[in-house]
Order: structure tokens, then sequence, then C-alpha cells
């Protein structure tokens, strides 16, 4: 056959096609050493050596030529994952493993101890399946196969917010410590978690320290939007961008409304607008709002100031804007959702769906400390924690179709869908459970 | 997960051991030095491409990324400032090839060398935010080949050179200029834009000014347009052969602005050639090519339409005062129509049926038209010719399409209604002389002009026609009635017309011949009786007859004659010498009409059946007439005619003119009725406006008349004055 190949990998033999291996594509060891450019073996018949593991080898082989990953017990899966990087294929090893997130296809991977005492502050999915953790004043990193890496601390401050730029790179934003001067925001390496650049706001020619409260990334044009507060009157929203590092704008806060003290804010793509959300308790009233920083204007603007007080004082705990929808996302700490109209300048009333109220109303509250709501959405599956479990919600009218939960984990304080992964933080444990949609199998 | 993580722990701790040779990394580096000069040498052959992989990769692995990245930027940074120098030595011409033969070597090995570096590409340049080695590649030739000294000018002026030589009408190496451009796009927009597009431009620029100016001086609009079309041609023909596409709409620009929008004036208005002679003559592909050309430029197609726009309405204006050409109704409409065909073909074949340029064309004859107070008439007159016999041997299609074009000017005219006034009389005139040829095309102009202004104002044009054919059965069920009685003598015809839907002016009574006025008699005996409570008058003045003479030698002839001529003729059948005051005395014909009924039948030469003593061309109460037994025709039928002017004479027009002022005035007050009836308080120049803007569709409205009408109509308390603004009308229900 004219496109058999032969390879003799540490000793041992292996024949393949040019066929089978061009499923690894272009940018992959395979790729180079079989394109045209690279005529080191042009006119070569014989087999190729190549001085790696063999065992690892027929694994990646089999890999490429079914696309499904099996490893026999005496593969290690760390060595196979890390001859995987050396042939470049890595993301064909990941995609084996687990595929595109869905809500309702949804089961347990891995549950990982922390060792950090104290409630979990935040967990971040990465874009390439690894996640960060955020406890007190230290962010704890995983890569994509769950090895931790070496922590990140901004000098040990209280952590307030963290977020990955890339795989490589995560931020953290930190509270400013008393009388010290500090806080702000770094850029780490997330391999090593070395400090590689140091955010800062000037005012006036002047730099000023600051406390950085929560953060969005905008992918298309690398900036990091991060509220802030400072101690004279920086209160705002501060951008920078990725790249270069540099402060690029400034959105000070209008009287009486809440920006410097922001719960969330979410970059929307597809309006260029921020979301800006700052919520009970942290405030005595919840204020949502949509800046456009190219106008320097909030463009649309919501609060429960005056709105009459419900007799169990139920109160917003997150907001997400849904844009594909025009609207925004709201849910009360009894897992309640709420929708309002993101058409117009300012929102309504919420309207809220009364559907999980009703079923709440039968269950009893837990026995250990409640956490309040979290929202997400992914690939148009809305997700919501509420003590131990998560929901999700599908369709037009947002059904509940599907709830999971781990039983042993405690409340969950904070939740995230990154690389394709969903990362539930527990508050009491300490313990992070990893959840993946199975790739789908080939039919035999 | 223990048992793995026990054997990664073993792995690691082995490999670990194995770097504790201090010079491994410079002895790798080695390896992977001498490897890219090998590819730079082009023997990549030699090379193993598994141990350079793995090579690069442990380097990356054993924490040395930062060696291997800072030794491949200073390896390749050698081998382009060789590259530089080689491509500085090259002579004259093989410049450019030179360039991009290592420019396509560096690429080439530029993959090469990315593959065996693709572990570093992948993990270490990403956490450490680097370059990636095919961009560092090319920033690197950038600033050490294009940005060399010797080389970013010389490289600029080449391609400058090679595009001018292109333009001057030299063959260029088009696939060369291709690649290098190519290059230079690659190498990111902004070197293109800047090492490039911009001085390319302003060189563009330069040399179009100049050549614009030469053009202008030696050539005519049309040769200039020519010109500037196939520069422009080839420009964009430029950027899909060699340039990059986002250069298109750039290089037309200069082109525009150097060739057209600078010389915009001067070539619309040049003598002898400009857009006014280009209309004049029908100069359609030149048009087209302005038009095209001028498109592209602002304001170019405004000055073009205003240009046009003044010399329709110069020329137009000329058509309908110059007294020459207002002689002939017929031909001033047939001009003015043959000018509206000339533009519409104009802007059809050349304007591409630009809707602005349609509106201004439309403007200007409704400027021109209007000039002349007498189009309402003639375009009648010009209806009433076409319906007479212009339209004899013409399909209907071509009728229709006449008629198509008359409504195109009724539609320009403001006062329509003096039209009407026109249309009527001429419409009675044909339909009472039974000249009108088809019935069809009468109906159908009649409906254009339904659907152009309305029911009311075809009412009584249909009502006309309505009459015709009552009198055809009247006269089938008079004949019937009266049998064998009225058998042998003559013969007569009466159409019933309804008063107030035809132009008749009330008709003195005159003596009929005794066979007539018994017949007539007997005719009101029988309508009168089949329709009571009607009252006949005879319009005896509108009537014809055919009547046979018989002259010298029994020459027969029948004479189609007017109503009173008949009666006049009638006389001589008793007598064969009749003085004036006979002739008056017994007609009692109104002394205006018999003077024009005699002069026609004696004055007239070769219809003179009559003849005058004493022989003179006017008729005076001394004259006497006689038989003129002489007369002979080469035709058995002699049409005699009454002497009067087809189109009005100078005291007729002022009386329709009167008649239509008359016939303003209800119309007027009721405008202002019904606009009062429903504001109930208006001011007065609201009130003016309102008024014309209704009777737009009719005619134009003169302010003081529409004063005149309210004063009279505050007068009838229809409407008062308000008490405390005297300005303003209140409505008096």
């Amino acid at each position: 056959m004219k496109d058999r190949i032969r390879f003799n990998v540490g000793g041992k033999i292996f024949e393949t096609t040019s066929t089978t291996l061009a499923n690894a594509g272009r940018d992959t060891f395979f790729g180079a050493m079989f394109d045209d450019d690279w005529n080191l073996y042009s006119n070569y018949s014989g087999e190729y050596f190549i001085d790696r593991n063999p065992n690892c080898f027929g694994v990646l082989l089999d890999l490429l030529r079914t696309g499904e990953l099996c490893i026999p017990p005496n593969v290690s899966e760390k060595l196979l994952y890390r001859e995987a990087q050396f042939y470049g294929l890595t993301d064909h090893v990941r995609a084996a493993k687990w595929g595109p997130i869905d809500g309702n296809r949804l089961s347990l991977s891995r549950s990982i101890a922390g060792r950090a005492p104290g409630d979990g502050t935040a967990i971040r999915g990465g874009p390439d399946g690894g996640c960060c953790v955020a406890h007190g004043c230290m962010v704890h990193v995983y890569d994509w196969i769950l090895d931790e890496h070496p922590p990140i601390t901004l000098d040990y401050q209280i952590v307030n917010d963290v977020g990955w730029i890339d795989p490589e790179n995560i931020v953290v934003s930190a509270c400013e410590r008393l009388g010290r001067g500090d806080g702000g925001m770094g850029l780490f390496n997330a391999e090593n978690g070395e400090l590689r650049h140091k955010f800062q706001i000037s005012h006036e020619n002047q730099i000023k320290s600051f406390t950085a409260g929560a953060l969005s990334f905008s992918s298309s044009d690398s900036h990091i939007f991060s509220s802030c507060k400072g101690r004279s009157n920086e209160y705002g929203i501060g951008v920078w961008d990725s790249v270069t590092g540099k402060q690029i704008d400034f959105f000070y806060e209008p009287i009486g409304w809440s920006l410097g003290d922001a719960d969330k804010l979410q970059w929307l793509n597809g309006s260029s607008c921020l979301l800006v959300a700052t919520l009970f308790p942290r405030k005595d009233n919840c204020y949502i709002s949509l800046l456009d920083l190219r106008v320097k204007r909030m463009v649309w603007s919501w609060s429960d100031i005056g709105a009459p007080v419900t007799v169990d004082g139920r109160r917003v705990r997150d907001a997400i804007a849904m844009e594909e929808n025009g609207s925004i996302c709201v849910v009360n700490e009894y897992e309640d959702l709420g929708f309002m109209d993101l058409r117009g300048s300012v929102g309504g009333g919420v309207r809220w769906s009364s559907r999980s109220r009703s079923r709440l109303m039968k269950g009893k509250m837990p026995d250990y400390e409640p956490c309040y709501p979290k929202l997400a959405l992914h690939n148009g599956q809305l997700f919501s924690s509420m003590n131990d479990c998560i929901s999700v919600f599908c369709g037009p009218d947002w059904m509940l179709t599907s709830r999971f939960r781990r039983s042993d984990g405690g409340s969950i304080c904070d939740f995230s869908i990154g690389g394709d992964r969903l990362f539930a933080l527990h508050s009491e444990e300490n313990v992070f459970d990893v959840w993946e949609t199975p790739p789908s199998q080939i039919t035999l | 997960m223990d048992s793995q993580k026990k054997t990664n722990f073993q792995i690691e701790a082995f490999k670990h051991r194995v770097v504790v040779d201090p010079k491994y990394a410079d002895k790798t580096w080695k390896i992977l030095e001498h490897a890219i000069h090998e590819i730079y040498n082009q023997n990549a052959g030699e090379l193993s491409f598994e141990e350079l992989y793995r090579n690069a990769y442990n380097m990356v692995l054993h924490k040395f990324g930062e060696k291997l990245y800072s030794g491949l930027v200073a390896t390749m940074t050698a081998h382009l400032k060789e590259i530089s120098k080689s491509v500085e030595a090259a002579q004259g011409g093989s410049f450019l090839e030179v360039l991009n033969g290592k420019w396509n070597d560096h690429n080439k090995a530029l993959r090469t060398i990315r593959d065996i570096l693709m572990y570093m590409d992948r993990t270490f340049i990403p956490s450490t935010r680097k370059i990636p080695v095919h961009d560092l590649g090319l920033n690197l030739w950038r600033d050490n080949v294009i940005h060399a000294n010797n080389i970013q000018t010389r490289l600029l002026n080449t391609l400058l050179e090679l595009i001018l030589m292109e333009r001057t009408g030299e063959v260029i190496n088009r696939g060369l200029m291709r690649n290098i451009v190519k290059m230079l796009v690659d190498l990111g927009s902004s070197v293109y834009q800047e090492d490039f597009e911009k001085p390319f431009l302003e060189v563009s620029a330069d040399f179009y000014r100049v050549e614009s100016q030469r053009f202008i001086e030696c050539c005519d609009c049309g040769d200039y347009l020519k010109k500037a079309e196939r520069r422009l041609n080839e420009e964009v023909e430029r950027v899909s052969q060699y340039l990059d596409c986002s250069s298109e709409s750039k290089i037309t620009n200069v082109v525009d602005e150097e060739m057209i929008a600078n010389h915009m004036q001067r070539l619309v208005h040049m003598e002898n050639s400009g857009l006014v002679s280009m209309l004049l003559d029908d100069r359609y592909e030149d048009l087209g090519r302005m038009y095209s050309l001028f498109r592209r430029v602002v304001n170019g197609l405004n000055t073009v339409r205003d240009v046009m726009t003044s010399h329709i309405r110069e020329t137009g204006k000329q058509l309908v005062t110059d007294p020459e050409k207002v002689k002939d109704p017929v031909e001033f409409v047939q001009r003015l129509l043959d000018e509206k065909d000339k533009y519409d073909k104009i802007i059809s074949v050349a304007f591409n049926n630009d809707k602005t340029f349609q509106n201004a064309l439309n403007s200007s004859f409704e400027y021109f038209l209007n000039l002349n107070t007498r189009s309402p008439e003639f375009i009648s007159l010009f209806v009433d010719d076409k319906l007479r016999k212009g339209l004899k041997d013409v399909t209907e299609e071509d009728v229709e399409i006449v008629l198509d074009k008359v409504m195109m000017l009724f539609r320009y005219l403001q006062e329509k209604d003096v039209f009407e006034k026109y249309y009527k009389q001429h419409l009675a005139k044909r339909l009472l002389s039974g000249k009108t040829i088809s019935d069809d095309a009468e109906r159908s102009l009649i409906l254009k002009l339904k659907t152009e202004c309305g029911y009311q104002f075809t009412s009584k044009l249909e009502g006309m026609f309505m009459d015709m054919k009552t009198s055809q059965d009247t006269m089938q069920g008079f004949y019937a009635s009266q049998g064998a009685e009225v058998g042998d003598g003559p013969a007569l015809v009466v159409q019933v017309l309804t008063m107030g839907s035809w132009p008749t002016q009330p008709c003195p009574p005159c003596n009929l011949p005794s066979e007539l006025s018994m017949l007539c008699e007997r005719f009101r005996t029988y309508y009168l009786g089949t329709h009571t409570g009607r009252r006949l008058y005879w319009q005896i003045n509108m009537g014809t007859a055919d009547i046979k003479a018989t002259f010298w030698k029994g020459q027969k002839h029948e004479l189609n004659v007017s109503s009173y001529q008949m009666c006049v003729l009638l006389l001589f059948n008793n007598a064969d010498r009749l003085t004036y005051k006979e002739i008056e005395q017994a007609t009692q014909i109104p002394t205006t009409d018999l003077k024009r009924c005699l002069q026609s039948l004696a004055c007239v030469k070769g219809k003179n059946v009559l003849r005058k003593e004493p022989m003179s061309k006017d008729i005076s109460e001394d004259d006497a007439f006689l038989f003129n037994d002489k007369f002979t025709s080469k035709f058995y039928k002699v049409k005699i005619g009454t002497v009067a002017a087809q189109k009005e004479s100078e005291p007729e027009k002022q009386e329709t003119r009167q008649r239509v002022e008359e016939d303003r005035k209800p119309q007027i007050e009721a405008a202002i009725v019904r606009i009062m009836k429903s504001r109930r308080v208006l001011e007065h120049n609201s009130v003016i406006t309102e008024v014309t803007k209704q009777l737009q569709p009719r005619f134009l409205a003169n302010p003081v008349e529409i004063k005149k009408r309210i004063e009279s109509l505050i007068e009838r308390d229809f409407l008062e004055r308000d008490n405390t603004d005297r300005k303003s009308y209140r409505y008096l229900a």
C-alpha cells in the first residue's frame, strides 16, 4: 500500500497510514513531519524512528484511528497526557475525554478536596478545562488534568474575584488593606503563579491605591473591567488593556448609583456594553445597569429603591444578561427566577416566574448553612445554584429540565463553566466538583 | 490514582536528574542553531525532524525556553541581515526579482523552523506572551530587510516607477509586482499602507493633476471624458491585477478628484462640446459617459442636472414665446412633444432613467409651457386637429400614444379649466359637423381626462356624446312616425342638445325657407309630443346643409354649406339678382353672420357660387349678388366653408378668458366656504394658501380674485371678520 507508514517508537514497530495521521491536523508533530514543506523524509522508504514511549504512542495512535481514548491499566494517565503534549495532541485527548457541555447530560468527573480553611470566595473555569479557586487571600490553580500548580497570592491580601484571560494567564482582584495603600489587581502566570503585572489606577496623573471588586473581560478587544473603590472619589469601573497592561478608561459612578461596590460585571459582546450589578446585602438596595463605555453613558438601569417590599423580604441576589433574549435574568434567595426587559432604557418591574416558587414552598430548608443562589448561562441553557444542587433551565420559557447534586458537599457557594466543564465549589468542606458531558460515543 | 501518582513521580525524578549537565542547554541549542543555518542554506534534507523537534521540546521542558527563543531571534536576525546585504547588492532591474526570491526562501525556511519549534510555539510562547514564531519571522523580515536603509526607499521608488511606466503604456512584469505587493500585505496592513499605498496615492494624484490639465487644454469634452473613463478602468484593473483590493476605492477616489471633480465646471460648460452641445446633438454615448463619471463625485450630477434644466428652460421659453413659432398651434404643440421625446430619450438612454433628471425635465416643461397663456387653447387645437384628420391612417395603438403625450402636456398646464373650456368648444364643433374620425379615440381621451381630473371635469363632455346618441334615435323615431308624408321633401337631421352641456350662445331666429320651416314645425310637434315639459330653441347658426345645384351646361354639383348659407342660396331659386338689403330682409340673419356667409359664397376663389357687384373683398350693405352660372369645379361635391379663423381672434380670446374668469368665481367661493366650514376661524393668508392648494388641479387661483370672493361672501353673510383679529375670518353657519 502506497500510504503505509512504519514507525519505530522506542524500539517498538507501529504501522499506520498517512490517512490516520492526517487526523492529527497540521499543527501537530505528525502534521509538520509529513507536510510538503518539510522534505526531510521525502524519499525515505524505511521506518521513522521516534525516541518516545511506545505504550503511550500506541494509545495515541488508537486515538487518531478511532477518536476514542482507551487507556490500558499499564499506561499512566499522566504520562500519556505528557506524551500527547509532546505530539501536540492535547486537544484530541481532551475532546475524547469530554464533549461540549450540556446541562442535561452532566456527570460528575472528579471531586477535589482543597486544603484551604474557611469559606470559598470564587471558582472560575479556565478556557482549556483548568480552574482556579479563591479562598480568603489565596488562589489555587489547577490545570486541565486537575494537577495543582503553585498558588497565587497578591501579597496575601483578601481576594475579591479571579478570572482567566487565556489558558496561561489569571487576573486577581484584591481588597486594599487599611492604612497600607495597596490592594488592586494583578496578572499571574497560571503555570507557576508568578506575578506578571500589576494594574494601576491613576487619577489626575497620580497613582492611587484601590480595592478591586468584580472582574469581567472582553475577548474581542482584550479589555479588563473591574469595579473599583478608591479612598477619595475614584469609585466606578476601571478599564485596562490586558495586552499592554495600561489603564485606558475610568467610568465614575453617578451620584446615588453604586458601581464601585459591584458584585458582578458581565461584558456583553453583542451590544458592547457592560452589565454592572450591585446587590443586597452588600448594599441596602439592588442596582443593575448597562454601561456603554464608548459614549460614557448608562444606557439601561434598574433598581429596587421604592419597590414594595415583599412580606418575606425577598431580594435579588444575582443577575445575568441574556443578550439573545434581550432580557436580564435575576434570582432571589428562594431560587425564584425573574426576568426584566433589556429594551428601552429603564428596566420595568421584575416578572417573577411562579414555577420555581411553588416548587420550593413544598421543600424544606436544608439543615446546613444556606448559600445565596448564583446564575450562569451557557449555550442557551441557564444554570442556577441553590444550596447543594444546580438546576438547569432550557427553552424559551426556561423550563426546569435537570437538577444535579453531589451527596456530601454542603452548600454550593460558587460555580463556573469553562473549557466545557462545570466547576462547583462547596462552602463547608472546601471541596470542588468537576462535571462533564461525556463525548458522543462511537456506536458499535 | 495513587498508583499513577507514584509512577509519575519516579519518571519526573529520573528526567530531572538527566539534566544535571550544565552544558546541556548550550549543546542542545548548538544542534538547533546548526539546523537553522542548514535550513537557510537549503540543506534541510540532511536533518532529522524527529531529533530537532525532540531537542526543542526538551529545551522548553527543562525551562530553557527563553534561551531557545532569544537564540532563534538572534540567528534569524543574522541571516536576514545577510539576505538584506545580498538584496542591496542586486543590480538595477534584478532588484525586485532578488527580493522576491529571498522572500520566498525566507518564507519556506520560516515554515520549516516553525515546524521544529512547534512545541515552543504551542506552550512556551503563549504562557510568556511572546510573539509566535511565524509572526516573529515576518517582523524580523520587515525590520531587517524591508526597512533597511538601502532598501526601503529603493523598493518604494522601484514600485512607483514601474507603475508610472505602465501608465505611460509600457508592459511590466505584473506577476512580480503582485508578489512584492502581497509580501507587503502579509507583513501587515500598516506596512502596505505606510510603505507603499500612501506614497502611491500621492504620486498618482500628482500624475493625474498634470495629465488632466494637459487633456483639458487640448481635448474637447467628449474626448476628455473618454480618456478619464479609460484611466479609471485602468486603475481598477491595476488593483485587481496586483494591488490589495482595499486600495481600489482609494485610487479611484484620486482619479475622480483629479480628473473629474477639479474640472467639472469647465467640462460641463466647454464651448462647442460641453453638455449643451451634447444635448443639442443627442450624443447619447458622451452623455452616458458624463453621467456615469460625474455620478462618482460630490455634486457631479447636480451640476449636470442644473445645466440641463436651464438649457431646457431657455430653449422651451423660446419655443413658446417666439411669435413666429406660435403661429400654427398644431406645429407649436408638435414641437413641444418632439422636445419632450428628445429629452425622454436622453434620460432613458444616457442618464440611467434617473428620477431626479425626470423631475427636473417635468418642472422645466411646467415652467415654460405656462409662460404662454395660449398653451391650453393650442393643446386643445392640436387634439382637435388630430381627431379631425391627423389620425386617419394610424393604428389604434399609435392613437393612444399621441393621446398619452397630449395628456402629459396637459398635466403641465396650470390653467386646466381654460383647456376644458376650449376643449368643449372644439369637441362641440367636431361632433356637430360630424368631423370626428374615431369615437373610440374621443372617448379614450375623455377617459384619460377623467382619471386625471375626476368625474366633474368630464361629465359635460360625456353629456355631449350622450346627446349625439339620443338625437340619432330621435330622428329614427321621427321619420318612422311621419311615414311617407315627408318622403319627397328635404331631409332634416336635428340634433337635440342639452342646454348647459354645450358651448351654445342664444341665437336670434331667422327665416327658414318655407319647406324647411314646415318640417321643423313637424319635428317640434313630434319631439314635444314625446317629451313633455321641454323647450326647443333652434341653433340655426350651428347647422349645415347639403344642397344640389345645377349650373351652366347642366353641370350638377352638391354644395355643402352652413344653414345660413343655405337660406341665402335658396333665395336664388326665385331670383337671379338680389341686393344685400333684400337678402337681409328675407332671411333675418344677424348682420355679422350674414356678411361672413356672403363673403364665403361670393369672394372665395373656386367656391364662388354667387357673383357680387361690385367685385371686392369685403361685403358692404350696397352690394348686389347674382347667381354665378359659370361656376365650375372638378369635384362633384363642393364644400363651402364659413370664413372664420380656426384659431381664436383677439376679441374672441378676450371673451373666452372672461368666461373662464366668470366660471372660476363660484369655484373659488365654493372652495372658501368648504375650507371655512371645516376650520371655523382662519387667518387671511392661510385662507389664500389653502384655496390655492385646493384649486391647483384645475387652475392657479389669483390671490386678488380670492380676496374679492371673500369680500363678496362677507357681504352675503357667509363669513365675517373676526372682531378681535381683523386679519381673520369667521364662518357663519
